[in-house]
């Protein structure tokens, strides 16, 4: 297989553009990976760990060990706040990279006086990552040697790892999430246990002494044309849940579900913990109300009876699911391949789900539907798999 | 990031050839995309089929399958590929890019020489009668009968009621669904008066299941879901379906001329003893891999053995495929191009101090020590993950890793506690797949840390020796925290757990040396959390400024 002096560029920085990437690079091509935003790692870089008194496999640890192997491999070249505006040829293309407007935190201004002065403005400022630290200057803006400015590149192949966009509550207005400070998405959550160490409710910084999930908050709608499941939800929700009541013991964590879908193989023993700490509740609460404390009143039906129960809870989290990438239609256009009826990129061949309708051209995780992490890993893996085969018989 | 010490290469040669274990269709795409990366390939399955026929995976909602047929002829085709049936794996030996394994097949005993090993098993499928309190029977059917008679005959349920029970017996999974997904489409396409589902949580967590569940209930499906298994009562003439509905309250009953009972899908009954022979760890539920993140997605404890399909979980056909191609990815990495550079030094034997005492065999995670002529033990660089376990473990000292050799780590702990002045002391032994990442994260982050805090990188927790603890106290360090990974998360599977032990070891020492046991801490925490590895140094420096000054210091 001559794949030396080939070169492919991965469309995405998030798990699976890193993992696609770095796969690449190991079987010895060169790779020109872009990122839109200021930093790579995507939304995995920006979740905490879920472990209670052991790990609970949520992965959110193997994206930093990815973003670490990506910045030390030499055959992959780092463009960030970047997007393809124009593909031209058909194997290999010709790909122009533009700004994508966004910007790099000021490190200094952020974490210069010490990180506790504004945890969440230094975390962002650093791309939440030690990792992602090569990539800046001290004093502000991207450090030429490792981040290219956009610019023409060609490429024998092209993957499509750009991800999904987290499902917009604001669609749901009943939860009102921008009106209610203590009504939060399952990511804030988790930005916020990156950041803080444990979980706060934003009103008044308090550790919450009684919170609830609410699955389901975009995915498997009806109502919405939402007919997927999300897939990871359930697993970072009763994760995040677990390991919160660990922290703090005496929390009092509702779950609200219409299903229950598994984790890993461990599943079995894992959901007889949850089901033994937390409540589990049938049913999908709509109307949030505040009390004068800060609190969230909700009102959902009992499943013994039937009848309407109220509670007040100090936290809501929603858990939002995993939408199809906002850029997609943009996106699919510049590129000349098509989306499903979800409005993911098509992969319409069972045999290989890497592959788009379109040779030369691939796609690898959430780009292609929703799934978990580990899920991504191997989606990318299969995709380098599948772009190595087509670079060999090329 | 980590600390890269120059070293001398070695060369050494890497056998190309390439075990499959399993001709189901996980089985037929290893062989072929690992043939067309230029690789010899062996595979073996113990039926007399290869392809479809060979796999008990459940014929519905796949595609065509004469595609799948195409697959296996292509294979048939291929000639770097040796394909044997009626063939099982005897035994095996080595360590990745020098396996030797033992085949029989009806005539022989074969012996190959290969230089990694695909896992490619099938499910097995279990139906759940006894759970349900039930005996199969002419109304009572598991889920694979129904598929085959509607294989058999699309029609075979026309104007005929049928029910389905699933998710009270087990967890299930999502391939439980679309299998009951799949007949009940074919169960309406074929004429059936009326379809109902009763099922606890319903596994749609894969492609395209929430839409098919969609499909059913348009078709006229009606699905119950509840927290409890149905009253089933079994006759003659079919089954009645009962349940409590709270919400109606009252009583709903069906009466189906057919039941069809749900299956467990799990590990095909060879995987426990393929587990043995090539010594990987058996995970939950019988799977052959570790529920541990450093495993996504094919990878084993041991270097060169990976698995793919049912051996690893139970997903569709299409994550099976998924599942081939990074197994094909990943023995091209191990394989290369027959020959590979690796470092004299990553883990070497003092053969003078050895007592061939087995220690080392028995402790390595990875199955890289193995057995040379005069009783020699040899660490192969290969296979060798470098954690150190076994160095630690090790009664004579007679093993060094290359970089964290005993006075490479000894020598730091006396020269970085020397500019400590008033502040506390200590010393934290990291982990440097963990904690070490998390240190540089709070440190970078200008988190507020100990200034009398000093790191020392360890590959794994499990190269902490006892010694390097007491040598920290005797160096005059208040206090030492050993920091692993969570339990479940250690690279090398065990190292976490030696590091505890040890901890549990020193405490008792230095006790008997008049030392407070809380000077020394293990802590468990993962890369990303810069936060909670300052949470647990600020914690221990707390504690030792109430303890004051270490009396040895």
């Amino acid at each position: 297989m001559n794949s030396q002096t080939k070169k492919v560029m991965v469309i995405g920085g998030g798990i699976a553009g890193l993992t696609a990437a770095w796969e690449l690079a190991r079987a010895g091509v060169e790779v020109a990976l872009v990122e839109k935003a200021a930093f790579l790692g995507g939304h995995g870089i920006q979740y905490a760990c879920k472990a209670t008194d052991e790990c609970q496999q949520c992965g959110a640890c193997g994206v930093e060990k990815m973003l670490a192997n990506v910045i030390d491999e030499p055959r992959i070249r780092v463009y960030l706040a970047a997007e393809a505006a124009e593909v031209t040829g058909d194997g290999p293309f010709t790909v122009t990279l533009r700004a994508s407007g966004s910007q790099p935190g000021a490190v200094d201004a952020a974490c210069g006086q010490g990180y506790d002065k504004d945890p969440g403005a230094c975390a962002a400022a650093r791309g939440y990552s030690v990792h992602n630290a090569v990539f800046y200057k001290a004093d502000g803006g991207f450090d030429p040697d490792r981040v290219a400015a956009p610019e023409t590149v060609t490429a024998d192949a092209v993957v499509v790892a750009t991800g999904f966009t987290p499902f917009n509550p604001d669609e749901k207005p009943t939860y009102r999430y921008r009106e209610l400070a203590n009504v939060v998405t399952g990511l804030d959550l988790e930005r916020t246990k990156r950041i803080y160490g444990e979980v706060r409710r934003p009103s008044d910084g308090a550790v919450p002494r009684k919170m609830a999930f609410i699955q389901c908050v975009g995915s498997r709608d009806e109502r919405l044309g939402h007919l997927w499941c999300s897939q990871a939800c359930c697993p970072y929700a009763l994760r995040s849940a677990l390991a919160a009541r660990h922290k703090h013991p005496d929390l009092d964590i509702t779950v609200f579900y219409m299903d229950i879908q598994n984790t890993t193989n461990s599943f079995d023993a894992f959901y007889e913990k949850c089901r033994q700490s937390l409540r589990f509740v049938r049913t999908i609460p709509v109307d949030m109300y505040e009390t004068e404390d800060g609190g969230i009143r909700t009102r959902f039906m009992a499943e013994e009876d039937g009848l309407p129960v109220e509670e007040i809870f100090d936290l809501v989290v929603l858990s939002v699911g995993i939408m199809p990438g906002a850029d997609n239609p943009v996106l699919a256009g510049t590129l000349g391949i098509e989306l499903g009826t979800e409005g993911f990129f098509a992969r319409p061949d069972l045999l290989n789900t890497s592959a788009t309708a379109r040779g030369g051209l691939f796609v690898a995780g959430t780009a292609g539907g929703p799934m978990t992490i580990s899920g991504a890993m191997a989606s990318a893996g299969q995709s380098a798999a599948a772009v190595l085969h087509y670079l060999g018989r090329a | 990031m980590t600390a890269k010490l120059e070293t001398a290469m070695e060369q050494i040669e890497i056998a190309t050839g390439v075990l499959v274990v399993g001709g189901g269709m996980t089985g037929v795409a290893t062989a072929l995309e690992v043939a067309q990366q230029g690789y010899p390939v062996t595979l073996i399955e113990a039926g007399d089929q290869v392809g479809p026929a060979a796999e008990s995976r459940p014929r519905t909602g796949l595609p065509d399958v004469q595609r799948l047929n195409d697959m296996a002829a292509r294979l048939a085709k291929t000639d770097s590929v040796e394909v044997l049936t009626a063939a099982r794996l005897d035994a095996a030996a080595g360590v990745a890019g020098d396996f030797k394994v033992w085949l029989s097949t009806a005539e022989d005993v074969l012996e190959r020489r290969v230089g990694a090993i695909v896992v490619a098993a099938e499910f097995d499928t279990t139906p759940l009668f006894d759970a349900y309190g039930l005996a199969p029977g002419e109304s009572v059917i598991g889920q694979s009968e129904v598929e085959r008679r509607l294989a058999e005959d699309p029609r075979a349920f026309a104007d005929k009621t049928v029910a389905f029970v699933a998710g009270f017996a087990q967890n299930g999974n999502p391939l439980v669904m679309q299998r009951i997904f799949h007949s009940v489409k074919a169960l309406q396409a074929g004429g059936a008066a009326g379809v109902y589902v009763y099922v606890g949580d319903l596994k749609v967590a894969d492609d395209g299941l929430e839409r098919q569940y969609r499909l059913g209930r348009d078709g006229g499906a009606i699905y119950f879901k509840l927290r409890q298994a149905p009253a089933i009562a079994v006759s003659e003439a079919g089954a009645v379906i009962g349940f409590h509905d709270p919400v109606v309250r009252q009583q709903i009953e069906v009466a189906a001329d057919c039941l069809v009972v749900e299956e467990a899908l799990g590990v095909g009954p060879e995987c426990a003893d393929l587990a043995a022979i090539l010594r990987i760890d058996i995970g939950p539920q019988g799977f052959l891999q570790s529920d541990n993140i450093y495993r996504f997605p094919v990878a084993t404890n041991r270097e060169g053995i990976f698995v793919a399909g049912a051996s690893r979980e139970v997903r569709s056909l299409p994550w099976a495929l998924a599942d081939a191609r990074n197994a094909a990815l990943r023995v091209a990495e191990v394989l290369g191009d027959g020959t590979r550079l690796v470092p004299r030094d990553k883990a070497v034997v003092d053969i003078g101090k050895c007592t061939f005492c087995l220690t080392c065999y028995r402790c390595c995670p990875h199955g890289a020590i193995y057995w040379q002529a005069e009783n020699k033990p040899v660490i192969s660089p290969v296979a060798c993950q470098g954690c150190g376990i076994c160095a630690s473990e090790c009664p004579m000292d007679a093993i060094q890793i290359g970089g964290f050799s005993d006075e490479q780590i000894r020598s730091q702990i006396g020269a970085k506690l020397a500019d400590v002045n008033g502040d506390p002391a200590i010393v934290a032994f990291c982990c440097q797949n963990s904690a070490l990442v998390a240190g540089e994260m709070a440190a970078a982050f200008r988190m507020n840390l100990p200034a009398g805090l000093r790191t020392i990188q360890v590959p794994c927790a499990g190269k902490i020796d006892l010694q390097y603890i007491l040598d920290a106290f005797v160096s005059g360090a208040d206090g030492v925290l050993v920091m692993a990974c969570h339990p479940g998360n250690c690279k090398s599977e065990r190292g976490n757990t030696y590091a505890g032990w040890r901890v549990e070891d020193a405490q008792r020492l230095i006790a008997g040396a008049g030392l407070e046991p809380e000077r020394l801490r293990f802590a468990t925490l993962a890369a990303n959390m810069g936060t909670d590895f300052q949470a647990i140094v600020i914690d221990m420096e707390q504690k030792i400024r109430d303890l004051g000054k270490s009396r040895l210091r």
